[in-house]
């Protein structure tokens, strides 16, 4: 009896088999490749760099604009009349690389950058990781001014590294241990040297925009020093393809040495920026 | 024992009766939505699996939405985060029936078949029927259709904005070379 059992058995799974379902025969053919929201949908969060890196062969072209401080009114029409504009071309070289160069009005400023990711949120891992490092040259200013001035002394760098995860497809967010180094301080008893660890997040309140905000503190000030630590809140807004973010600042200058070591706006008393990054992509 | 040698003949004869099937891995389908005077929105996978019953004809293709590649990666990450939804909806999957098929009927030269089915995208089905051209060339069938659907269709939202840049129907090429399956 029990041989007629298993023959039956054989008979009905080898019956299942020949009636199968091509969809699901399929199914057990492929692996699942799976699509993982990125935690951020530009390369900036607002000043802070985000986790994006271009993908290879994407060329990016960022004009970002920081008007004057609204605290001058109507005199330079909350700050029109005193733009700080920024050109900057962002291209992906290899798979996870990209490099970019730029120029900023704000002290005239010349940039490299280059950003690479090391690891990225999925199953397995939870964080994105990504190092970037920028130099830049400030070649406003003059020998008239300090007369000892040498090539080096234009030169400042930044070093972050930028760990995000992406909680939910709404919420993400990112911690940036930053090194500053400025060969020329601005204020004499200012460290050359600045550790400072930037936080920042954003929040998608429809799928096509977010609002962010991120924050520097700078661990190496001196007391009395007249820079603040950055604070920017704006708002993302995806136009099919482009991201267009606006935000409000304390930071003029849209590069990290300049934002993280000489904010010069205060939110405490309206001494902010108002600006706009703008993104094409070829 | 008599009875045994009977059931397993019987198994045997399930065997035999297994559907004959052709296979591919490697598929290609593109789609275009552009329009002219605008970038070009297209994309192509080359990751396609389908497969082919070549004895009733029915047939059935299955791919994922994150093997689409455009030219330009941001538009990618937008088609999956935006569009289609990719990280809810992975897959597309389409499951028919190529009408009158015949293996022995098919040469190197192409023949025109109907092929009728539910396409599913973005968990919603609709019904789609095209003509496809199929051919046999050294023991691999080779199956090319077109056909065309409309976001409607599957309820995706093109923003305003955008809608003078993206065809109002989509165009897609199916192109698959099925060998048979062992």
């Amino acid at each position: 009896m029990k041989k007629y059992l298993l023959i039956i058995a054989i008979l009905s799974s080898s019956l299942v088999y020949a009636q199968d379902d091509l969809l699901e025969e399929l199914e057990s053919e492929t692996t699942e490749e799976k699509f993982e929201q990125p935690a951020f949908k530009a390369m900036k969060i607002g000043n802070l760099q985000s986790t994006k890196v271009a993908a290879k062969g994407d060329l990016y072209l960022y004009v970002s604009h920081r008007f004057g401080t609204l605290k001058d009114g109507v005199d330079t029409f909350f700050g029109l009349d005193n733009a700080n504009t920024k050109i900057q071309f962002v291209y992906g070289v290899f798979d996870g690389v990209q490099l970019g160069i730029s120029r900023e009005s704000l002290r005239k400023t010349y940039a490299v950058s280059a950003k690479f990711k090391l690891m990225s949120q999925n199953d397995k891992f939870p964080f994105n990781v990504v190092g970037y490092t920028t130099a830049n040259i400030n070649s406003e200013v003059s020998t008239d001014r300090y007369p000892y001035l040498e090539f080096g002394d234009r030169v400042s760098y930044a070093s972050q590294l930028l760990i995000s995860r992406r909680i939910n497809n709404k919420f993400s967010i990112e911690i940036a241990p930053t090194f500053v180094r400025q060969n020329l301080v601005y204020e004499p008893e200012q460290p050359h040297s600045q550790g400072a660890l930037g936080i920042g997040g954003r929040m998608k309140v429809s799928k096509r925009m977010s609002i962010n905000a991120d924050y520097v503190y700078n661990f190496r000030r001196f007391d009395d020093t007249i820079y603040n630590n950055p604070l920017t809140i704006g708002l993302d807004i995806e136009t099919g393809g482009h991201v267009f973010q606006l935000l409000f600042s304390n930071a003029q200058s849209t590069n990290e040495p300049g934002f993280i070591s000489n904010a010069e706006g205060d939110w405490s008393d309206g001494d902010i920026f108002f600006g706009f990054n703008i993104v094409r992509v070829f | 024992m008599k009875n045994l040698i009977l059931s397993m003949l019987l198994v045997c004869l399930c065997y035999s009766v297994h559907a004959q099937k052709y296979f591919t891995k490697t598929g290609t389908t593109d789609f275009k939505a552009s329009v002219e005077a605008f970038e070009p929105v297209a994309a192509t996978s080359k990751s396609t699996t389908a497969i082919l019953n070549v004895q009733d004809g029915s047939i059935a293709a299955l791919l994922f939405m994150k093997s689409f590649h455009f030219k330009v990666a941001l538009m990618e990450e937008h088609f999956n985060e935006n569009y289609m939804d990719s990280d809810k909806f992975p897959k597309g999957t389409f499951k028919g029936k190529v009408e009158g098929f015949n293996l022995s009927e098919l040469s190197e030269t192409a023949k025109e078949y109907t092929i009728k089915g539910t396409l599913n995208v973005r968990g919603i089905n609709k019904d789609i029927e095209t003509l496809a051209k199929i051919k046999m060339v050294n023991g691999a069938i080779l199956l090319i259709a077109d056909f065309s659907v409309t976001p409607q269709d599957f309820d995706i939202k093109i923003p305003k904005i955008v809608r003078k840049k993206i065809a109002e129907r989509i165009n897609i090429h199916i192109d698959y070379e099925l060998v048979e399956k062992k």
